[in-house]
Order: C-alpha cells, then structure tokens, then sequence
C-alpha cells in the first residue's frame, strides 16, 4: 500500500567506507573509568561497592534495581573512587562512579558460564539477565525481557542492518567475530522457541553477506536475509515490514517474531562461553570532524575526549559531538562524556551552518516517515498549539528516527517539530 | 574549541528546495524554448520573436514585483529571491498563454499572480492559489478579446477546445469526427501540439518526456499526473462510450486545452496542493473532475485552469480529511478515493446527458465575381471608397505602389479607431502583369475584412494583365466590402502603372 502512504524510507549516503575497511583499534583509558549508575533512563541503581574497595575486570559494580534487572561489571582492574555528576550521552548530567584504572587488566569471572545446548530455558533467561546483556543497537533496552515467556514465536530476526550512516561497529565486530556470533544466535534461537532464525543485513555489505551465507550453509534453521540499503531499515518495526509485511501495534511479539541484535548476540555468546559480562565496546569514531575516523575496541566508562586525542584528534576547531548516528545520535556539547555499555558510534561533525527557509508543503516528510506519520501537520498543530490534532495525528508514535529532517528540502527542523509536539502531548496525558 | 548544539538528525538531503525549483525551472525552460523554436521555425521570425518578448516581459514583471516588495519590507533582495523564486510562476505562466496575447496582457497578468496570488499570502510556502494560475485566470476573464493584430492568421484561429466548444462539447456523427480532427492534422498532430494552443503545449510528446523526467529525479510525485491524465481519460471515455463517441474523445481530452501541461507543473506545485500522498491523489482526480465538468458544461476553455484554483481552496480539506496515523487509515483512504472516483463519475455522466451536438450550420454563399475594371457594387453611400497611391517605385521592369484605402471598418464605423488599410501592388510595367498584392498594414474589423488578407483572395490578382479589362476576381464572403476595397486599390495602382 505504500501507493497511498508514500514509501516509508529513503536511501541515504552511508559514509560506511570511511571506516569500513580497517580494524578495529584498542584504546585504553589514560588513568581512569567513569561508570555511568544508570541504565537508560532509569537512575534507580544500587551500588555494591564503596571507595577505595580493589576491584577487577568484572567485579560487580552495581544493579538496576526497578522493574527491570541490570547489574553492571567492572571495564578495568584498579581502585574505586568518588562518585562524580558528570554529562553523560542522554545529555543529561548523571552520576558517574570513578574507578583508577591500574591499567593491569585482571579479570575474574563474572558468573559461571553456561552451555545452551544442555541449559533450560528458565537457566537461560536467568543467565542473560545476570550477564546484563542489554540491546546493542543504541537504546540499551534489557534482552532478558523478549525471552522470558515467548509465546507462538516464528521467527527469530538477528538485525544486522547497521542503517545509521557512519556507523560499522556492527559490521567490524561481527566480521572479527563470526563463530561467536553463530555461537550466540543458535543460543537466543533456543531461548526464542522459533524453529527459524534470520540474519538481516543490507545486501550493499556483500563482502559480509558472502561470509555470513558461507557461515550457515550447513545450518537450515539460520538465513540470510538481504534488506535493501535504505533508512532506517535496521529500525525493529521497518525490518520486521520488510520480512513479512505485517506491522503490529507495541511489540514484534505480537506477530511471533523477536528481534535483536546482531552485536548483542555476540555479546550473549561472550557471556555463555567466556563468563563475562559487557565491559568493553566496540564504537564507531567517524565524521568530517576527525581525522582518523576509526573502529575502536574501549572499556566502557572511558571519555570520548580520550579516544578521540588517540586516534588522532579533530580535524576542525567548530564541531558537533553527536553520541550515536547523526540521524537518531544527540548532539552533546561537551566531549567529557564517557562511552557506555550501550554506545555504539560517536559521531562528530564539522559545524556547518544550516539555512532554512519556508516550508514549501511538499509532503516529503510525509511520503517518507517510517512509522507512518504525516510530520509536517503534526509540526503544524504543534505551532498552532493544537493538542488534539496532534492526539489524531499519533506523534507520540514518532521514534525520532530523524528522516523527516534528512529530506526537507526547506532544512527545516521538522523531527524537532514533532519531539515538541510529543512532549506536550506527554504532559497532557501526565 | 568549540562544541556546539544542535537538535537532531545532524545529517541533510542534498536535495534543496532551491534545487527543486532550479529544476522545475530547467524544464519548462526546455519546453518553452522548443516551442519558440517551433514558431521561429514554422510560423516565422514575427512569431519567435513575440514569444520570446512575451517570456522577456513576464520574467521582468515577475522579478520586479517580488523586487519591490523586497525592498518595501528591507529585505536582502538576493536572499529573498533565493527562497520566493518569481521566476518559475512567470515561466508557467507564459505556457499557459497562446501566442496572439499583447505583451501587457501578460505583464498585468503575471503581476496580478504574483501580488495577489501570492505576495500577500505571505509569499512563497503560504499562498492558497497557484500564482500561475491565477495570472492566467485574470488573462482569460479581464483581457479575452484582447489579441495583437500582428498575427491574424493561422494561430489566432480558434484553439482545438473553442472549437469543440462550439460543438457543444460532443460529436455523434461519425464523419464529423473525422473533419473534426482533421482540422488539427488529426490526433497525432493533436498531441504533438502542431496547432493553435498554449505556448508550454506546443508538444504533448516533450511534456511526457519532461514529465518522466522530473519523477525520476523526484521532483515531482508520479502519482499527481498520473492521477490527474487518467481521471480525464476515464471520465471522458465514459462519456464517449455513453454517448456513443470513440476513443479519440478521451484521448482528445487528454491531449489538448493544456491538461498535459497542467500535469507536470500546475497540479504539482506543491504549495498549493495537499501534503499527503492520499491528498494530492485525491486532489488531482478532483481537478480531473472539475475540468471535465467546466469543460462540457460551462463550456469554458480554460476548464485546466479554473478546476486547479477550485481545488487550490479544498486543499487544506484535503489535508485535514486525510490527517491521522497513515497506517491506520487504509480503509478510510480507499473509501475517500472510491467515494471521490463514484461521485464524480456520477456527477460528470448527468452533466453529460444534458449536452448534444451542435451539427456546424454551413453556409453556403454564393460566389460573387466582381469585374476587375469594374466599379464595386454599391452597397451603402460609404461604400465608394477612394484610393489613394501613397508612393511609387520602380525597380527595374517592377514597380510596387503603394495604396491606402479605406475597409469596411472605416466605412462601417464598426471600429473606435478607423485607420485605411495600406495595400502594396506590384505591377511588371514590361510585361504588364500583376506581379503581387499584399496588405502591409491591416486596420479593418477583425474576424471580418482580415478574411481578405488571405493567399486565396489576394493570388487572385496574380498574373492578371492590366490591360484585360474582363480579368475578374471571386470576392471573400462575409468580407464583400473589404473585398471591394482591395479591388479598388488594384484598380487605382493599375490606372497609374498605364499612366
């Protein structure tokens, strides 16, 4: 139908090269890990160690302790120090908890490790949660959750699509850890109950996808899925319409599929085999604004001003730091934030000036949403202050994915528009 | 250094609204230079020349205007052009005029759009009309009869709809089909543009190109003219099958009163027009059907035009009737577009069984031969016109005489301002024969004693010896007195060549 609505997505210039080709790069930090004690935007998190305590790669730092269950591991070996309220990459200040890295490394063993093929899933569920394996796609939303009670599951989709321009962490990390990967997807496979899983990648990466089909061959429960290369095509909602063409109203679940992703089951896989927990990322560091855009492989908690002075500095004096892609990634106006255990790409920009003029109503922000909103009306009721337009026009559905500013010919703020527009209606339903 | 902030998506398009019109711009450029290429080339350096005035003047006027106001309001001039783009609505508007327009009808026309069409909206982004049409709708209402004497020919013939209008917008008798068409070189001649129309119709053929053109680059959404052309074939081949007519009908409409042109670059214009996918599809079948219906029952040429600045007002309707979460509505889209397609159909099919064919009265006068030597016949007191040569000059055996005489406008008082007509005869005093006659200025009633500036009457007089005095002509019908005037003229030049 998307006669009627338009096509939902727009092929952008990905800039994927500028990194895609070289390894990734280890960086350490200079002498010191900020942990961030929170998880999203939850702040409610119990910490399980005081100042001065000796802690290793993968002590246990500290839990969420809401509704849902993340602990957190040690990135480094050292001493813990004070706690600090510093930026963190929700652009929010947060409170940090500072560990002197003895640059030592010593590990232990976070929890034991565990074999899938013998493990039940009650085990399994348990297991993901204690290793705190949260969504590595860039909202760090806990995986435990999709796996606890899946019911009439058909399809398990490993999303590997990787769809913000400039970032291929996803692909790097995959591409240096394809066994593992298998390792984690046949695991989550059994913990999905579907008989079948897909690995989604854009069919532009035939150098992996080659690979990946290689990789499975002997394996008839595990595919390979080719999207083609549009944005936002690794978006849960666009990637599950691509599969089957079916939508559905709050979660894939609903429709028997679960979706994760591709970095977040080689994480899993990490977890079974080695006992460890999330303690280091790989993060894309890319844009004009640097000189050597690069893949780095970092313990969390380090600064972005650390990495960046060590792969070379930037290449402009007037830049913009964006945590994440520069489609869904916020601008932070600092680089004294640090790296967490969900980051996958800091984006930074050259500053450059944006003219916009009027709107000229030529509704290709509405032919392009993905989620199948008509922004340039929502950002009209917003102007006019129209609560109950904006309710009829579904803006709290908007994911900020960002399109609908990618393509306004006008450079008009339309994404921002609607994040106003979702707020109101937020504090109207409050 | 310096970290900034800014609001994401931090990553833009390449595509500007400047480069939009930039290639809107590039293409009705193509298809107004084919088509002053057209009249330099087949019609005659008077015509290119006048189309290019007529493009000249609209351009100035346009640029002017939003000039004025730039300075009126302080603005930077260059920065507010850069993001109005007068440019483009005067181009627009000069394909929608025909070529016989004085140069200030344009000029007033194109002001009237970008004023009142759009300036005082707010300017560009905010107006309700399109700016070129509303320039062309202030040429058709306030400035109809208004033509340049210039070209009293061919081109100011009447357009393939006036003359359909005059048919009552329906033909049923089989062979009259065929004369019809014929008029026109027939339905491939008819889509190629090769007769009187618009200037930005002249090639049905170059729109389409230009059409594809501008929706591969995505430009233009497809769907619009699309949309748009196919309303207008199904509805008019309704009509035909209902009242019995072919398929030339629907193909006729299509292809003339400037629904191609309107197609890639009225109804796309995207100020004027629904921001949906589902309101501009709406949309353009509701211009679909307003043309259809001004066509066969206001019996209005312009039916293009008026049917877009109709649905120009529904478009905030549209917008709103289409407001919601799109993935919700599908069924609510559908019915919206069946319920449209159903009605107009509806509608356009009972205002069709209201129309019939108006069989062409033929009338047939009788031939009057006038004696060359001998005096006109008498027709009023005012009919004895006196010949005056104005000039002589012999050019070897040739000598051309230069005559003013006075028409039927003169004679009548028909006109505000009677002139004589100026007749220039060439005569072989060796050979004594009539080598040529032509009008070089022609001040007589229009679409009465112009009949007489034909080959047809005025070759008569070639090769006619001077010295024959029963050497006779065939006066132009409904143009007796002309006739007369122009047979007086010879006369007088050939007195003075035996002088």
């Amino acid at each position: 139908m998307s006669l009627l609505t338009g096509p939902g997505r727009e092929h952008l210039n990905g800039h994927k090269d500028e990194t895609l080709h070289n390894d990734i790069v280890l960086v350490k930090p200079k002498k010191e890990v900020f942990v961030p004690l929170n998880n999203g935007s939850s702040t409610k998190v119990d910490v399980y160690v005081n100042e001065g305590d000796k802690v290793f790669v993968g002590t246990l730092l500290a839990r969420r302790n809401d509704h849902f269950n993340v602990p957190i591991y040690s990135p480094v070996s050292g001493v813990v120090g004070a706690k600090k309220n510093m930026m963190h990459s929700v652009l929010k200040p947060q409170e940090h908890l500072i560990i002197e890295d003895d640059g030592k490394y010593e590990k232990v063993e976070s929890f034991k490790p565990l074999d899938y093929t013998t493990a039940t899933h009650e085990e399994l569920v348990n297991f993901m949660m204690e290793a705190g394996i949260v969504g590595c796609g860039g909202a760090g939303f806990p995986s435990y959750l999709k796996y606890k009670k899946p019911e009439n599951i058909n399809t398990l989709i490993i999303n590997a699509v990787e769809c913000e321009p400039y970032i291929t962490a996803d692909y790097r990390f995959t591409k240096e850890n394809l066994e593992d990967m298998l390792h984690g997807v046949r695991a989550l496979l059994k913990m999905s109950t579907a008989p079948k899983a897909i690995i989604a990648i854009k069919k532009s990466k035939k150098e992996l996808c080659e690979q990946l089909e290689e990789a499975v061959k002997n394996d008839s429960s595990i595919s390979v899925f080719k999207t083609p290369d549009v944005y936002p095509m690794g978006w849960e909602r666009t990637l599950v319409y691509e599969y089957c063409k079916k939508r559905y109203n709050r979660l894939p679940s609903e429709i028997g599929i679960i979706v994760n992703n591709v970095t977040t089951a080689i994480a899993f896989a990490q977890a079974l085999k080695y006992g460890t927990g999330i303690v280091e990322k790989v993060v894309t560091f890319s844009g004009d604004g640097l000189n050597n855009p690069t893949n780095v492989r970092v313990p969390f908690g380090t600064k972005i001003s650390e990495v960046v002075a060590q792969i070379g500095g930037y290449s402009s004096e007037d830049v913009l730091v964006i945590a994440g892609g520069p489609m869904m990634g916020r601008t932070i106006p600092t680089d004294e934030f640090v790296i967490t255990n969900y980051t996958n790409a800091i984006t930074i920009l050259k500053n450059e000036k944006v003219e916009s003029i009027e709107c000229m109503r030529c509704g290709r922000c509405n032919d392009t949403c993905p989620a199948g909103l008509l922004p340039v009306r929502i950002n009209n009721a917003e102007q006019a202050k129209d609560v109950d337009l904006m309710v009829k026009l579904n803006a709290d559905q908007c994911i900020e994915c960002g399109l609908c500013t990618y393509v306004c010919p006008s450079k008009i703020d339309v994404t921002e528009g609607v994040r106003r527009a979702k707020r109101v209606m937020a504090l109207r339903k409050a | 250094m310096k970290f900034n902030f800014r609001v994401s998506p931090n990553y833009r398009s390449p595509l500007s609204t400047q480069r939009v019109m930039w290639e809107v711009t590039g293409a009705i450029s193509v298809v107004l230079a084919f088509a002053v290429f057209y009249y330099f080339t087949e019609l005659g350096t008077d015509y290119g020349v006048h189309a290019l005035l007529m493009i000249l003047t609209s351009l100035t006027v346009a640029i002017g205007t939003e000039v004025l106001w730039a300075l009126f309001y302080k603005k930077n001039i260059v920065k507010h052009l850069n993001s109005s783009f007068p440019w483009v609505i005067a181009l627009i508007f000069v394909g929608t005029m025909s070529i016989n327009r004085p140069l200030y009808v344009s000029a007033i026309s194109v002001f009237a759009g970008v004023f009142f069409g759009k300036l005082v909206f707010g300017g560009f982004g905010h107006n309700i009309f399109n700016p070129a049409g509303v320039g062309r709708a202030v040429a058709a209402l306030s400035f109809s009869g208004f033509v340049t004497n210039k070209f009293a020919d061919v081109v100011t013939g009447a357009t393939a709809n006036q003359v359909m209008q005059g048919l009552g917008w329906v033909i049923t008798k089989p062979e009259a089909v065929d004369s019809f068409l014929n008029q026109f070189g027939g339905l491939t001649n008819l889509a190629l543009g090769l007769y009187p129309a618009s200037i930005g119709e002249t090639s049905s053929v170059l729109l389409l190109i230009v059409g594809i053109y501008l929706s591969v680059r995505k430009i233009i959404d497809w769907k619009v003219p699309v949309t748009f052309i196919g309303s207008i074939f199904i509805f008019t081949y309704a009509i035909a099958l209902f009242k019995g007519m072919g398929v030339w009908y629907p193909i006729f409409h299509v292809v003339s009163g400037g629904a191609m042109y309107a197609a890639v670059f009225m109804i796309t214009d995207p100020v004027t027009t629904p921001t949906s996918s589902i309101g501009r599809i709406l949309f353009a079948m509701g211009v679909a059907i307003f043309v259809v219906i001004i066509r066969i029952k206001a019996n209005l040429p312009e039916g293009v035009v008026y049917g877009i600045l109709f649905m120009n007002m529904l478009s905030p309707l549209l917008d709103q009737i289409t407001d919601g979460w799109v993935y919700k509505e599908m069924k609510k889209y559908t019915i919206q577009i069946g319920t449209l397609f159903v009605a107009g159909l509806a509608v356009i099919l009972l205002v069709a069984s209201q129309i019939s064919y108006n069989e062409p009265v033929v009338v047939t006068e009788p031939v009057v031969t006038v004696n060359l030597k001998g005096e006109p016949v008498v027709i009023s007191e005012q009919t004895s016109p006196t010949a005056l040569i104005v000039s002589e000059t012999a050019d070897g055996d040739v000598t051309t005489f230069v005559v003013n005489i006075n028409g039927y406008a003169f004679q009548s008082d028909h006109s505000d301002d009677p002139k004589p007509n100026t007749l220039e005869v060439k005569i072989n005093t060796a050979t004594k024969v009539i080598v040529s006659v032509s009008y070089i200025t022609f001040s007589d009633s229009k679409n009465i004693g112009d009949k007489t500036d034909s080959d047809v009457f005025l070759s008569q007089f070639v090769g006619i010896s001077i010295v024959d005095d029963t050497a006779s002509v065939d006066v132009v019908s409904s143009a007796t007195i002309t006739s007369h005037s122009v047979v007086k003229a010879v006369n007088a030049a050939i007195a003075a060549a035996l002088d």
